[in-house]
């Protein structure tokens, strides 16, 4: 049996705005596994940052706020846990990716100091010289010369600068890293390179990895389990083998699929998901893709559906009423889905 | 054989700056037919964006033709060039910062309208901003909204109808859905095949994503830092791709399926090199496998090794 490492259950954030609440997660729910990797996929305002910013309670202050729910990370509990603990938490059990590798570097600090200050915050006990022989190993790591950590962010490239990022989240050896779209901002030759690079350093490390993204490529070449995200929740979740070749899916999940462009096949025409993302200031009743969805019955209107494992094997799971067995098992087996893909 | 609706002669823009020229287009040969779509791939900084507003002549091109219906634009004067680019259109990146933030759609909309001299009445000009939002897919109520109000698909629908209104022949699409959502993305994506069916529109379409060019593209362009390393139809350049370089781009695409997890990937080394002042010879040849001498101190041309398929690399001198 795997030990969890983190735990969210039923996690409520909200937004408070001038122009009203945005409920930006609605009971959030999945865990992680010791050295396990989880793909996060969603569209843009589906939630994605706001869990991990959730995780390390960096939400901004006074208008980010958790309302219900636990983050519980081994046996600490995020949510009511104090400043002072997560500070000691962040960048050495926890650390973060940033998307934005252009951004979330300091410009007038040498990469070497950045990196070093990592340590310097939390392993009180090294002396300098360790410090230094440790900035100089984990850059090694990376892939950089360590002649050049005595330069600025500016004078790398996109690339170089994620990998300088990728070197400041692991220096501590976290035991959680969070990537929130660690390679969307780089080209694909490059993206290929630090996706690679991250590969190794997980396996070397036994990290465990929260991988936010919308490539469902990416998702496919490095992640274990996968949880389709949707308006603030968890839509499907399981395996990569349930997300990608089982052949029960959530009709949002078909829909992004179906979105994406097939390089081996000649379709003259895309399958896009029609409409738009519900406005998070004003989510519809019942299940919240049931104006988008093409299987909408009139139960979706009224009622959330409830998380229905259709593979106890793997715990997959399909938050739709489609799957609900209680409800209608005569028929289920005409319910269910033509296998979507392949 | 029909005469193409663009042709490209040896086009090339430098950008002087202060440590020499950057080559940002070099030497670009290229064709498009009407109703036909021509893809431009490659990574950032390799030049697919100055070739799409050197081609509408939003940069000055450094020299070159350019040939619309057979006449060379680059000669025209300034009055000619603003008919002429009536038929010639551009949709943007960016669908953020490509909109006025203070013009409601249907003025944006209208704008090209007007700065033509439309002739008709105030009712017919309402009347063919509403088509045209109807043809983009745009709902009329969002007549008098402002772009702050909507999504970037709604957003880039905007840019579109704004493309098409004075029913051009050309558009560079420059990154159009690169913005977006996947699921907007196809949208947009379909909007555009379904446009180009009705009205015979050709597209220069200009993007980073492999399997989107494909999908959108008769003919593909792969360049590499301001030169065009190979050319092929659509089908051919994923079929079976020549270049050293377009074989690790496509080979750096990660397809949303299982059949290549776990399986080792060859990962291209090394970074794309600076496009200032570059030394003669293959540009791709520090980064390349395959590179011999062969490959320095002169440049490679563009040599047609099937029907329709160039490549420019020694291995198939």
């Amino acid at each position: 049996m795997s030990e969890k490492l983190l735990e969210i259950d039923n996690l409520r954030v909200i937004y408070k705005t001038d122009e009203g609440v945005v409920q930006a997660l609605n009971g959030l729910s999945f865990h992680m596994d010791k050295g396990e990797t989880l793909g996060l996929v969603g569209e843009t305002g589906a939630g994605k940052t706001t869990t991990a910013l959730s995780i390390l309670k960096l939400l901004p202050d006074k208008i980010g706020l958790i309302e219900d729910g636990s983050i519980k990370f081994n046996d600490f509990d995020i949510v009511t846990g104090s400043e002072q603990n997560m500070r000691k938490l962040r960048g050495d059990k926890i650390s973060m990716i940033f998307q934005d590798p252009m951004t979330s570097l300091n410009p007038i600090i040498k990469i070497g100091d950045q990196i070093a200050e990592v340590l310097e915050l939390h392993r009180a006990d090294m002396t300098k010289s360790e410090i230094e022989a440790r900035v100089d190993e984990i850059l090694t790591t990376v892939g950089l010369p360590t002649s050049r950590k005595d330069e600025y962010p500016h004078q790398f490239s996109g690339g170089m600068r994620q990998r300088v990022v990728i070197a400041m989240a692991l220096t501590c050896e976290p035991q959680l890293l969070l990537a929130d779209e660690p390679t969307t901002a780089l080209d694909v030759t490059i993206q290929a390179q630090v996706l690679e690079l991250m590969k190794k350093l997980k396996e070397n490390l036994n990290t465990s990895m929260l991988l936010i993204t919308h490539d469902l490529g990416v998702v496919a070449d490095i992640c274990d389990r996968v949880a389709i995200m949707y308006a603030g929740t968890v839509v499907e979740m399981g395996t990569i083998e349930d997300i990608f070749e089982a052949s029960n899916h959530h009709p949002y999940t078909i829909g992004l699929f179906g979105s994406i462009p097939d390089l081996e096949n000649d379709a003259e025409r895309l399958n896009p998901i029609k409409g738009l993302m519900p406005d998070p200031m004003n989510l519809p009743t019942g299940c919240y893709f049931h104006d988008r969805c093409q299987e909408c019955m009139e139960i979706c209107t009224i009622q959330e559906p409830d998380n229905h494992i259709v593979d106890e094997k793997t715990n997959h799971m399909i938050k739709c009423h489609l799957f609900d067995r209680t409800k209608h098992s005569d028929d289920l087996e005409g319910k269910m889905h033509e296998p979507a893909f392949n | 054989m029909s005469q193409p609706l663009i042709e490209i002669r040896d086009l090339k823009k430098y950008f002087d700056t202060s440590q020499g020229p950057l080559h940002a287009v070099d030497n670009i040969n290229l064709s498009i037919n009407k109703g036909q779509t021509l893809g431009v791939v490659g990574e950032s900084g390799c030049g697919k964006s100055t070739l799409g507003r050197a081609i509408l002549r939003l940069v000055e091109p450094t020299s070159g033709e350019i040939l619309y219906k057979g006449e060379n634009i680059v000669d025209y004067d300034v009055n000619k060039m603003r008919n002429t680019r009536r038929d010639l259109q551009m949709i943007f990146q960016d669908p953020y910062s490509s909109l006025n933030p203070r013009m409601t759609v249907g003025e944006t909309i209208a704008e090209p309208l007007k700065v033509n001299g439309f002739k008709g009445s105030r009712e017919e000009l309402s009347q063919k901003i509403e088509e045209t939002m109807e043809t983009v897919g745009l709902s009329n109520r969002l007549i008098n909204s402002y772009p702050h109000e909507l999504d970037g698909g709604r957003r880039q629908r905007i840019g579109l109808a704004r493309a098409i209104i004075l029913e051009p022949e050309f558009i560079v699409c420059d990154e159009p859905v690169s913005a977006l959502d996947v699921s907007i993305q196809a949208q947009i994506l379909n909007l555009l095949m379904d446009l180009q069916d009705q009205k015979d529109f050709s597209y220069l379409f200009i993007t980073h994503d492999l399997s989107v060019v494909k999908h959108i593209s008769d003919e593909i362009v792969v360049m590499y830092i301001g030169q065009c390393i190979e050319r092929a139809n659509a089908k051919q350049l994923f079929a079976n791709p020549l270049h050293p370089y377009s074989i690790a781009l496509l080979h750096a695409i990660l397809a949303p399926n299982l059949r290549n997890r776990g399986k080792p990937k060859k990962v291209l080394r090394g970074e794309v090199t600076s496009p200032i002042n570059p030394i003669p010879g293959c540009r791709f040849a520090p980064r390349c496998a395959h590179a011999s001498e062969r490959c320095l101190n002169r440049d490679i041309e563009l040599k047609e090794v099937e029907p329709g398929h160039w490549v420019a690399c020694t291995l198939f001198e």
